[in-house]
């Protein structure tokens, strides 16, 4: 018979279970079906691709004069969520200048930083880089579809300025120093 | 009005939002799938089925079921991914909407005769785990998998899904009392089982 598990024990089994198990069957070819079958159900599925939070009207007519005062005034990124509503630039424009700004200000940096080798930082920096770069990718593809969208803006200045932090966290002493 | 797609950015401080890459690169997918983009719930579901198909399996303790369940929960996950609003992490949402469409599943395969005799809680199941499948589960998996249906749902919502006996009570309509009831005895035949 076996002996009965101790309480600690069992705990210390549930701790170890696995969260992730794999079906034995490919269950995305079904699931894809059943989408595109809904989907052909419902053709109002295209509804939520409406932009409606931001009156676009009423974002034109404000954006222009802040955007144009981040790009001209500020060398760094701002720390100040990006608001569509508060800029009067085309939603397109504004992710474009952003990108332009943050190249700019980018390599700025790294020239006045003696242009380092990225290629000789320490694995998990270049690790942190790479994932910053994808995360700005993924945002950025975000963004061409829904080019509006005040958070996904937010989020792409975050990875922009936590790219531009790290840079400066990693170079700045060294620079310095000389 | 706030557009549904991107509720789920509201009430964040920046802090919270952005606490790392990953968590922003998957704010930004989740917003891409909310918009309709395949590609992007493709991905979501390439970085979650198996955590999603693990929390079937335990729960039904039947892997074609749990496979049907899964794709199930990912069908209606983009019928319903607009819902997601933030004010949890995206896998805790996710696992919330699995538990309910699993308990769902349940509700609407109970054949009439385990409706009136509640059979399932008076048998503890002989092992029907296929052998293909056991030899990939654990010790543990494989005992859950035997415990009868009450006490098993409870053991799993509880000790693996982390919900309260209050919670719990409400999802399997239940009282608090008979949910921690269920628990103690799933408890006390795993502790039982599983071999040290």
């Amino acid at each position: 018979m076996n002996k009965l598990l101790s309480e600690q024990d069992l705990q210390k089994t549930l701790a170890e279970l696995p969260d992730e198990m794999t079906p034995h069957r490919d269950l995305w070819a079904g699931i894809d079906r059943a989408i595109q079958t809904k989907q052909q159900d419902k053709p109002s599925f295209d509804a939520p691709k409406k932009k409606v939070f931001i009156p676009t009207a009423w974002a034109a007519s404000l954006v222009a004069a802040v955007l144009v005062t981040w790009v001209s005034f500020s060398p760094q990124l701002s720390d100040k969520p990006v608001n569509m509503a508060q800029q009067g630039h085309s939603p397109q424009n504004l992710v474009t200048a952003m990108q332009e700004n943050f190249k700019q200000t980018k390599q700025t940096m790294l020239v006045s930083f003696g242009q380092p080798k990225v290629s000789e930082l320490p694995k998990e920096i270049q690790e942190e880089l790479i994932k910053l770069s994808s995360a700005q990718a993924t945002i950025e593809k975000a963004l061409t579809e829904d080019p509006s969208n005040n958070d996904l803006l937010n989020l792409l200045r975050w990875t922009q300025k936590q790219e531009l932090d790290l840079l400066t966290q990693l170079y700045s002493p060294k620079w310095q120093s000389i | 009005m706030d557009n549904p797609k991107v509720i789920y950015f509201k009430n964040r401080t920046d802090s919270q939002l952005a606490t790392s890459p990953e968590l922003v690169e998957e704010l930004a997918i989740i917003s891409r799938a909310q918009q309709g983009d395949q590609q992007a719930f493709y991905q979501l579901y390439q970085k979650y089925h198996r955590k999603v198909y693990a929390i079937c399996w335990r729960m039904l303790a039947d892997k074609d079921s749990a496979e049907d369940v899964c794709q199930e929960v990912f069908v209606q996950l983009w019928q319903k991914i607009t819902n997601f609003r933030g004010d949890s992490k995206f896998s805790t949402w996710l696992h919330s909407v699995t538990s309910n469409i699993v308990l769902g599943h349940l509700r609407k395969h109970k054949n009439w005769l385990q409706r009136i005799f509640s059979i399932e809680d008076q048998t503890i199941q002989d092992v029907t785990v296929e052998i293909e499948d056991t030899s990939e589960l654990t010790a543990l998996d494989k005992h859950i998998a035997r415990l009868p249906e009450r006490a098993r749902l409870v053991f799993v919502l509880f000790a693996v899904e982390g919900y309260r006996h209050e919670e719990i009570s409400k999802m399997l309509d239940m009282a608090v009392g008979t949910s921690k009831a269920q628990y103690h005895r799933a408890k006390s035949l795993l502790r039982e089982w599983v071999e040290i």
